[in-house]
Order: C-alpha cells, then structure tokens, then sequence
C-alpha cells in the first residue's frame, strides 16, 4: 500500500471512529474493568482498514505499512477515543509479532485476522510457581504422542485466561537438555479438556490473572509454534515485544488534538492541588519524565521496527514507562489529602495496582540485569546452570 | 500524668500473643468482607487493653500512653480490625477528660471535625451536619464528638442510633464511615484544661504513627522471610544484592518509623509533644511509602494477590499515612515551627523539641 498524508490518515480515521475530546478518561491496563465490549468494537471497527496493527500484512488485518507510516498511524491515533485493549494485547502485542516472525503459514492465517479484529483473545501462559523470573524453569511437560502432544503442569499469573480463546504455553519437552534448550511453545485452546482456570483476586479487587491446572491435555502439533527445543527462542521474541509495549497501544492518557495538558493534570487542578508550589514541582517533574518515556518508548519501537525484532531498548522503555505510572498514580492518590484513603478516592485503583506495574512483564531487577550485560557489557550473573541438564538444575546447582 | 521510663513488658508479651492467636491472615481477610470483627473485638476488650492510659476510677485499665500506643504498634504489626486507637487514646480520652462514662462497647471520633455545627443548651447538645470518613461509625457504642462552644471545648457522647450512617471504607477495607447526624441530641460536657481540637489532631497523628510503625515492621519481617525462602536461579532471591537492598530499605524504615513514633510517645507521655509529634507522623509517613514500595518489589507477583497477606499491611499504611495529616500538612507544620525560631533558633528547636516551642 502507498503512503498516505497525515490529512488522509485522519480523515479516514475520522469516518470511523470518535474524535478524543479533553474529558476523555480511559482505563489503563484494565485496571478496575471487566468491560471487553468496546474494545471488540474499535477493533471489528478498525480491521478492514488495517489501522491497529498497520505493518501486518493486509490479509492478516494490517495494511503493509512502513515503519515510519506506521509510526504516523500511532501518533494519529492518539486523537481518537481508543479503548483500553487490555483484554486483547496479548494477542495484537506479542502474539501476533511472535507469529508473523515464527509461526508457518497455515497458523498466520487462521490466527492473526481474529486476533486483529478481536475475535479471538489470547494469553500467556508463561510463568509457573516456580519459574518467575527464571522463566527458563518452566516445568509443566509435553511428551509427543503421534500428531499429538500431551500437556501437563501448573501455570500461574495467567493474566486474561478467563477471557481467553488461545493461549500461547511454553512447555518443557525435554528435561534431559539445558532449562533454556529443552523447551517448545505451543499455542493451547483454552477450553481444551484437562485445562482448568482458577481466578486469583488482586488487591486491586480485579481477578485478572489465574491459576492454569493443566492435566493431560492434547494439543495438535501444527499448533506448535518454531521447532521443538526452540521455546525459549520463541519465548525472548514474545518478551522483547512485551516490554517493548507492542500491545499497549489504545488506552491511557492520549491527547486530543491541539490539547497540550494531558487529562491527569487537568484533573489535579480540578482538585485545586496545582496552585501549590510544592506540587507543581511534583507535577512538572512527571510530565517531564513522562515525556521522555514516550519518546523512549517511540524509539524503542522504531528501532524495532528497523531491525525487526524489539532489542534491549525495550527494556529501558519499559523501565520509565512504569516509573510514569507509578508516580502519577501515587501522586493523584496524595492530591486527595485524606480523601485519599478512601476506596472511592482519587487514584485508588490506580494506586492499588502500580506495584505490579514493576513486577509484571518481567520485573523492574530484571530489566535493569538486561540492560547491564546487553547494552553496557557489565559481566552477567553466574549462571552454572547453563549447561548441566534441566532435571538436575531444576531445584539449584548452588 | 505520671513519667514512666518504658513500657510495661507484660503489655507487648500478653498483647502480642493475643493477637497472634485472634489475627492470622484469615480473620483479617473476613473481617474486610463482613466489615467488622466482633469476635476479635470481645477477645481483645476481654483483657482491658482498648481502655489502658484511661485512670480506673474514671472506668479505664490505668497504664500509661507509653502502654497504650505499644498496644497500638501491636494492633498495627498484626493488622488487626478493630477500632483500638479510636476507642481508648482517642475517643476514651474525650470522654473520661470530660466527664463521660465510658462504655463496654468501641467508641469512635471524627477525625476531621468538618462541617458539625453544634448548639448547647444546658448539658445537651444538638448537633447537625455531616461527617466523613470516621472510623468504624457502623460499630461504635458511643461517638465521641468533640467541639469548641464560645471558645469552650466540649465532648459530647453521641448514640450512633440518633445518627444515619453510611458505610464506606478506606483502601485497606476498613470502615471508614459517613455520618449525619441531623439535629441529634446528646449529653455534652466541657473538657478539662489541654483537651482541645488541636491537641485532638496530634493526639490523632501519634495513635497513626504508633499503628504504622508496627505494619511497617510487619511488612519488613514478611519480606525478609519471604525472599529467603523464595528461590529463582536455584537460589533464595535474597541473596541477590538487588533484593537486598529492598530488604535493607524495608528494615531501615521500620526502624525509623519505630524510632520516630517511640520518641513522641515518650514526649507526649510527658508533656507537651506537637514538634515530637509532627515530625513522627511526616516520618512514618514517608517511611510507608518506602517501605511498601521495597517490600512490594521484593515479593514479585505473590504480593499483589489477596491470597498472601501483605497487602494487608501495605493498603493499611497508604491508608493511615493520609489519616491525621498528610505529608504536605506536616511538613508546613513544621516548616512554619522551624521558620519561627529564626535561623539562631533553629538548633534549640532541633534538639530541644516541643520545649522550646512552648
Ligand atoms: C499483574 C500481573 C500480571 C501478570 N500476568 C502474567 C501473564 O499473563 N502471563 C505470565 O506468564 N505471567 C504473568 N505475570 C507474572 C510475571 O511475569 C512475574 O510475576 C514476573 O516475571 C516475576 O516473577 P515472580 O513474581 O515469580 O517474582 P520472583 O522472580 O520471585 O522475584 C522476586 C524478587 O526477586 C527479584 N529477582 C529475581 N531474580 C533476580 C535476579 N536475577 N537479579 C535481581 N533480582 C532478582 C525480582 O526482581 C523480585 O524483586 C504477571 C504478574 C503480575 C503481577
């Protein structure tokens, strides 16, 4: 598809969907919300034109787009009243790069459409009790049987798997080689017999993630995704996308056009906190630094987009986009003064939440371990399980 | 008020002890959802504890206020759902410094005296107007309400009957109630010498202060045995130096917290103590914050779950931190009180206090 003007962009844009007006308030990361209406609405609204995920190709529900016209789409978007779509970022964020720079032909093609125009929602069935951040410690096995796998195990923090379609499982089918060389990703329908969903309440009060039993359950092996013992692979691709924020487009706080004061400001002066000195300094320190995750956030993705695959830039945008939410989830939380405490006070649920800002997605430690051995050099941890055999090391060679 | 020197031992053993038997992750976790805990309230009041620092001829347990905010540090440490601070240091308080009978039953204040309008007549009072955010309204015996007539401070000892309440809770769940009370009428009596509102809302900080130094050391010890137990890259995440820090950060702030809070109530055990209390209170304050932030980050995702009890200590202290004064109000509070000494008197007012204030 040739490049479109920005006035054509928004002009197509605007028969489709509702300007941003400067009172629009959305959800961020689904925090307090179940509602997955609206955002299956833009996106069935959204997928003839290819407008979400502009660089998937056309038949996938993209529209071929280049990087930097892509990169133009985002930043026009940001005018129009896109929903939270936390209930489908796995899909559109991680999911579908990690099928496009690995899945075969048939999996793109019965995948990728749904996932773009939200008729199938995805999650990440990853971490277990064991493997947190050693992710790599994944135990819940595969043994092949014919056309078949057959998957057990307990995975955990399942956020979404309530919700779900699909998930995408990373599963050790091969104990006798290294953690990170025995494993292989599958993608499981979650009403698969023997896949049992258990709700976890947060202190949020949201029951966002779960518990995943999984007990002999058969999975077909044209839904293996990359080659077996080529998981973790897989796995990283679908990480960097992560931190990277692939799917974390739509939500929060976007301007509406001409507006500079973004909403959380606006409702800070509303509360008659922004005449202070003391937290105006506050304020300005977090538009500020919010400014330059976005733009380091931007960077990230463009640099992905040139190499195609997220590097560790993506952890640095990561790092400073939590701080943003956290701070300015702390600080709304404050300007109520003893308001504040309530469970109906500014920036409760927001409040509530930020700690797992730092945690989720891999936490705040290990993206700066990321960021010391890939982008500075610095020697990384001893790791002596690296090469001994995965039963052996399971429960620590130290 | 006499000087003592320390806490009664037999105070922190047998109150501590108590509540590791009636408040374990669970009871605290019900009494959220059914928004009272009448069983840890009878056990507790069954020792006298809700009324120490209240002299026995007036229908207290005696002790001191040193005693009293160690119970409070101890209700803190252990989460426990009950109305402590309000029904003894802070509400007991009102009524036996004018003359009321205290009750069997939990007794609360407001914390904010905002918008009651009170008219006496003779020993009645009748009081109108709404207050928010008063702790465990729902529960209450009696509703101390403390006002200032023609200059004259005065508690009434309210019925929460006469009242409408409605419930609402602070983030940690605990009630934290709207109440209107709509022409009441309640016998009312003028309050001994020093018991006036401002002394009530430092009075207020130093129970939150003693309360969050006991969760924040709570918070700190789950994480410490938390993170050793916890093992990823075959060993305990404690002995990575990144979680140790977060560990070292959560021990650090309990001990300031304790520190801060233990040096006002000694203070104002004997004295005046608004310098010793304010800064405890802006102290314990910005510690929580702190402190949650370390001891979250060290959990991982099993500190977000309602499953695991630290966020019983965690929404306590975010909630308690804005109780009695935030962190701006204290710090011009005592911005203003260092400012007033000129900058010769700022070293006295360092190491002299509330001395040098009064
Ligand atoms: C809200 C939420 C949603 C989630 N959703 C999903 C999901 O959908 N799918 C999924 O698979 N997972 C999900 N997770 C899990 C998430 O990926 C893990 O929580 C995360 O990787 C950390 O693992 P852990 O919680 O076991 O913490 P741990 O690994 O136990 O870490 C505990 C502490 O030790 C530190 N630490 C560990 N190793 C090191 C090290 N080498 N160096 C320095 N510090 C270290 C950590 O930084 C942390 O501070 C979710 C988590 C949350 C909170």
């Amino acid at each position: 598809m040739s490049d479109l003007t920005e006035d054509q962009i928004r002009s197509d844009l605007d028969s489709i969907l509702e300007r941003r007006s400067a009172g629009t308030r959305l959800t961020t990361m689904g925090a307090g919300s179940d509602d997955l209406d609206d955002g299956r609405r833009y996106l069935a609204t959204t997928v003839d034109g290819g407008w979400h995920v502009p660089t998937w190709p056309q038949q996938h529900g993209g529209r071929g787009a280049s990087p930097s016209q892509n990169a133009l789409i985002g930043r026009l978007l940001r005018e129009f009243v896109v929903p939270d779509l936390y209930p489908f970022a796995i899909g559109l964020g991680m999911v579908g790069p990690a099928l496009l720079a690995h899945g075969t032909e048939t999996q793109q093609d019965e995948w990728l459409r749904p996932i773009a125009s939200g008729a199938s929602i995805w999650c990440q069935m990853f971490s277990e009790p064991e493997a947190g951040s050693d992710l790599a410690n994944v135990a819940l096995k595969a043994d092949q049987d014919g056309e078949e796998w057959v998957l057990s195990g307990q995975k955990t923090w399942t956020s979404r798997a309530m919700w779900a379609d699909w998930a995408i499982c990373l599963a050790r089918t091969d104990p006798d080689q290294p953690k990170h060389k025995g494993l292989t990703m599958f993608s499981l329908p979650i009403d698969t017999p023997g896949v049992e969903v258990r709700p976890l309440t947060q202190m949020n009060r949201d029951a966002h993630f779960s518990e995943v039993f999984v007990s002999d359950a058969r999975v077909l092996d044209s839904w293996r995704i990359g080659e077996r013992g080529e998981g973790w692979r897989v796995a990283m691709t679908v990480l960097a996308h992560e931190r990277a924020g692939g799917g974390s487009r739509g939500g929060g706080d976007g301007n509406a056009r001409g507006v500079r004061v973004p909403g959380w400001i606006s409702d800070l002066q509303a509360l008659g906190v922004a005449e202070e000195q003391v937290w105006r300094d506050e304020v300005s320190k977090i538009y500020a630094h919010d400014s330059v995750s976005r733009w380091t956030s931007q960077r990230a993705a463009d640099e992905a987009r040139a190499t195609g695959v997220p590097g560790p830039a993506g952890s640095g945008a990561k790092l400073r986009t939590v701080k943003s939410y956290k701070d300015r989830a702390y600080l709304t939380n404050r300007s109520g003064g003893s308001y504040g405490m309530l469970s109906e006070g500014p920036g409760y649920i927001e409040t509530m939440t930020a700690p797992s800002m730092s945690i989720r997605g891999g936490t705040d430690e290990i993206q700066r371990n990321i960021l010391g051995e890939r982008v500075l050099g610095l020697p990384g941890e001893p790791r002596l399980d690296r090469d001994a055999p995965w039963r052996e090391s399971r429960r620590g060679l130290l | 008020m006499t000087e003592a020197t320390g806490v009664d031992e037999l105070v922190t053993e047998t109150a501590d002890r108590l509540f590791t038997q009636i408040c374990d992750h669970e009871s605290v976790q019900n009494a959220e959802a059914a928004g009272a805990a009448p069983e840890i309230w009878s056990a507790f009041a069954e020792t006298g504890f809700p009324w120490i620092s209240i002299d026995e001829d007036r229908g207290g347990s005696g002790g001191t206020l040193l005693d009293a905010l160690e119970v409070l540090r101890l209700v803190g440490y252990h989460a426990a759902p009950i109305p402590a601070a309000e029904t003894g240091v802070l509400g007991g308080w009102l009524l036996a410094s004018s003359g009321h009978e205290i009750p069997a039953g939990p007794v609360t204040v407001l914390p904010n005296g905002n918008n009651i309008t009170a008219s006496v007549s003779g020993d009645q009072m009748t009081l109108a107007g709404t207050c928010t955010r008063v702790p465990w309204a729902r529960i209450a015996e009696r509703i101390a309400v403390l006002v200032e007539v023609d200059g004259q401070s005065m508690v009434a000892s309210v019925n929460p009957k006469d009242c409408v309440i409605q419930p609402m809770t602070n983030m940690a769940g605990e009630p934290r109630d709207t109440v209107c009370f709509d022409g009441a009428i309640a016998p009312a009596s003028p309050c001994v010498a020093g018991v006036n509102p401002e002394s009530f809302r430092f009075r207020g900080a130093l129970s939150r202060a003693a309360l969050m130094a006991g969760a924040i050391e709570k918070m700190s010890q789950l994480t410490v045995t938390y993170t050793n137990d916890r093992i990823q890259f075959g060993r305990p995440v404690a002995r990575f130096q990144a979680v140790q820090q977060h560990l070292v950060w959560g021990a650090q702030e309990a001990a300031l917290a304790r520190m801060a809070a233990e040096t006002a109530g000694r203070e104002a055990n004997r004295g005046p103590a608004f310098f010793e209390i304010a800064a405890a209170k802006l102290i314990t304050n910005q510690a929580a914050a702190r402190a949650t932030k370390a001891c979250h980050q060290a959990h991982g995702a099993m500190g977000m779950t309602q499953e695991y009890p630290l966020h019983h200590y965690s929404r306590r202290l975010w909630s308690w931190r804005k109780e009695y004064g935030g962190d701006a109000e204290w710090s011009k509070w005592l911005g203003n009180a260092a400012v007033s000494q000129g900058a010769e008197g700022l070293y006295a007012l360092v190491t002299g206090g509330s001395s040098v204030l009064s």
